[in-house]
């Protein structure tokens, strides 16, 4: 595809599940057949972290501790990523940000104007409480641009597979 | 992962044999060794011990969660320990504690865990729910009551 692609880039929403890899795979499919820039993108959930001290479940320290892990298990999923689409012969850009995710992807998405956000498949909402507390429903609902939710992770594989590096 | 993912009846116990807090640890500890997802029992004890030291994770209105994070765990796990008339946690507002939600999470499941402690909070903010539990009858109840708070057999 050549010219005035409608897709020009595209942000990955990346949060360290099983999914966001598949979605990953899919990014970079769709990045390089439509010629779109990829962003992926890690937002260390630092207000649950804030949350669990304020309830006293955590201590400082804990949060400190438990915020370092979050931005090393986010820098080794982007990485990963990074590698996926390089084997693909793709170079990405990756960012890892910190705050409450679905305000900070959906401000990502703004400022990178992108114009899809690819993620996993959404984790199953069982109550009313699940759709506010779930980052992936807030963040589907929240951001301006198109949003495609990737599923079907073995025929995604084979795309995956499938593209030339 | 919801708590119902990872608790079943037999990690919930209505009838604690301890009433100090290293006892009631070491009996939940003990559920969550027999579901096989804890290598190192000694190992899990000391982290535990080790994150109660910094704080009491003695909460408020009964509730405590005992937690940490340890190569001692091959998967995240749970247990639940529920005692009427409550027992000694060293709580934030002095009273006994009621509920004790136990937690080890492997080192590298740190956004599960917190995810699941954050869970937890949700679940114990809602006085019902934790009314509810605290007079369940059977470990198979207050299994239902959690099942049914998270929705997944409907309200």
């Amino acid at each position: 595809m050549t010219g005035q692609e409608p897709i020009k880039r595209i942000l990955l929403y990346v949060d360290g599940s099983e999914a966001c890899i598949t979605a990953a795979q899919y990014g970079i499919a769709l990045s390089k057949s439509m010629n779109a820039e990829l962003i992926a993108l890690y937002v260390v959930n630092i207000s649950l972290l804030q949350e669990l001290t304020k309830a006293r479940i955590f201590v400082k320290i804990e949060e400190m501790d438990y915020e370092q892990d979050l931005e090393q298990d986010g820098k080794r999923y982007l990485r990963y990523i990074s590698e996926m689409a390089k084997s693909k012969g793709l170079e990405i850009t990756t960012e890892l940000a910190k705050g409450v995710v679905n305000k900070v992807v959906s401000e990502k998405a703004d400022n990178y104007k992108a114009d899809l956000l690819v993620m996993g498949e959404l984790d199953p909402v069982l109550s009313r409480s699940d759709s506010y507390h779930d980052e992936g429903e807030l963040i589907f609902r929240k951001v301006k641009c198109s949003v495609l939710v990737v599923k079907n992770p073995d025929l995604v594989e084979q795309v995956f597979s499938n593209l030339d590096s | 992962m919801r708590i119902s993912e990872l608790l079943n009846e037999s990690l919930i116990t209505l009838s604690l044999q301890h009433r100090d807090k290293t006892g009631i640890i070491e009996e939940l500890l003990d559920l969550a060794v027999q579901s096989g997802k804890i290598g190192h029992r000694s190992e899990a004890l000391k982290a535990i011990l080790d994150r109660e030291a910094l704080m009491s994770t003695g909460l408020e209105k009964g509730i405590a969660i005992p937690h940490a994070k340890s190569s001692a765990a091959n998967e995240i796990c749970m247990a639940l320990g529920i005692c009427r008339e409550g027992v000694e946690f060293d709580s934030a507002d002095g009273k006994p504690s009621q509920l004790i939600f136990f937690l080890l999470a492997p080192e590298s499941a740190a956004v599960q865990n917190i995810k699941v402690l954050g869970q937890i909070a949700r679940l114990t903010s809602d006085t019902s729910i934790v009314d509810a539990l605290k007079a369940a009858g059977s470990s198979q109840e207050a299994f239902d009551i959690i099942r049914k708070a998270e929705g997944e057999i409907g309200f």
